[in-house]
């Protein structure tokens, strides 16, 4: 293979590199001790790459990474600021918070201080302690009356289901065992329908008393037929 | 490459630390790229991190299935190294006559003082001083191969350029260097 200074000079990268075929290669070193324009030309270049690889890395400022930083995600207070506004956006502490706030909430609800203008002086520990130990009191004693009134009810229920569930027709109250039976007799087998009439009638003034002292209660008597 | 995608991807979630650790990891490389293409510690520095300013802001445009993120930002980095070049041109005109007068005052000197002019400066110092000679074709492809080590495939992406190109570019960069570095007095040994 014949080799010349014009293929050494487009091949000199290739050689040095170690990209050239064998038989390339051989013509290349063969032209290459012979000539005198080429020899200097490759011992130069060589000198070169060995000149490139020993160059050191050049090391900026220790400066140069926090200018960088402060170009680009602003001043290093700043960045502090937001790392540490970053940590509050963990569900833990969001839940805390949470948790925290409805607890105060509901301290301030029962110490009654939505039901008026809140005002300075209610955010008092003993102004807290005391409206919330009234408010306690106040509860307490509504639900007492609450299950009071169920159970004067429940009794009302159950006395008029009593009464339903009795004859009101004297023709056909008149049991078979006392033919002679009479109305107003007082003997257990024989209801007699004025005396069952009169209960009935106390038992409905009774519940429009307890209506009218009971407002809850309108709506439930009120469709309510009264004997 | 694959800790940098994800921290690319971290950034772009707003993870400022992420972006801190890409900072950290990379500027080294990218100074050292900006220190040799145009021998000025200081403008590299500003180079450096107009470079960062970039790739912060074009973040997003980068995707890991066309290279590596290095790769990209030596992309970014030779982009702007070349916008420099011709902004600065003027200037560089400037310097380049009073180069050429102190090489030939290097010459005369070397004819005079042969052991001083050994003494003047260190072979890196000259080389750097040569590569900033090279026209910047010549200079990058040099740069990118011989001292930041790219494989030609990496090269070519960086310079969007052929192969054959690159390989071009590398050899005659090599050869003109060599000139340069002949004509400063320094010989092979």
């Amino acid at each position: 293979m014949t080799w010349t200074c014009e293929q050494t000079e487009a091949h000199l990268s290739d050689y040095l590199d170690g990209f050239l075929q064998p038989a390339e290669q051989t013509a290349f070193d063969l032209h290459v001790n012979a000539c005198q324009r080429c020899t200097p030309l490759v011992a130069g270049v060589s000198h070169v790459l060995g000149s490139l690889h020993t160059l050191e890395q050049v090391e900026p400022s220790p400066q140069l990474v926090n200018s960088i930083l402060a170009a680009t995600l602003g001043p290093q207070s700043w960045r502090n600021a937001k790392r540490w506004l970053r940590s509050f956006q963990s569900p833990r502490f969001v839940y805390s918070v949470v948790s925290v706030a409805a607890t105060f909430i509901v301290i301030l609800a029962a110490s009654g201080f939505f039901s008026h203008k809140p005002k300075l002086a209610d955010l008092y520990p003993t102004t807290i302690y005391r409206n919330a130990d009234r408010q306690a009191h106040l509860v307490y004693a509504r639900g007492a009356k609450f299950l009071s009134d169920m159970r004067v009810v429940y009794e009302i229920q159950s006395r008029l289901r009593q009464d339903n569930e009795l004859p009101t027709t004297p023709e056909r109250t008149v049991p078979k065992s006392s033919p002679n039976g009479q109305p107003g007799r007082t003997d257990k087998t024989n209801p007699s329908s004025p005396r069952q009439q009169n209960r009935a009638d106390e038992i409905g003034r009774n519940l429009q008393v307890l209506a009218a002292g009971c407002p809850m209660l309108i709506g439930f008597f009120g469709e309510r037929r009264v004997p | 490459m694959e800790q940098d995608a994800q921290l690319v991807q971290q950034c772009l979630q707003g993870d400022g630390s992420a972006w801190e650790e890409l900072v950290r990891r990379h500027t080294r490389r990218i100074f050292n790229i900006c220190y040799r293409f145009t021998g000025n510690r200081t403008e590299s520095e500003d180079l450096s991190q107009d470079v960062f300013l970039r790739v912060y802001r074009t973040l997003g445009s980068y995707r890991s299935a066309h290279g590596g993120f290095a790769t990209w930002m030596t992309s970014v980095t030779r982009n702007l190294l070349i916008d420099h070049y011709r902004r600065t041109k003027r200037d560089r005109i400037t310097d380049s006559l009073e180069d050429t007068m102190a090489v030939v005052e290097n010459k005369e000197s070397a004819g005079r003082r042969p052991d001083q002019q050994a003494l003047l400066g260190e072979l890196s110092s000259q080389v750097q001083s040569a590569l900033t000679r090279l026209s910047p074709e010549l200079r990058e492809a040099v740069i990118l191969r011989d001292l930041q080590q790219l494989e030609y495939g990496e090269i070519q992406r960086v310079l969007a350029v052929p192969e054959g190109t690159v390989k071009s570019r590398i050899n005659r960069g090599r050869i003109e260097l060599a000139r340069v570095l002949q004509q400063m007095g320094v010989r092979p040994s």
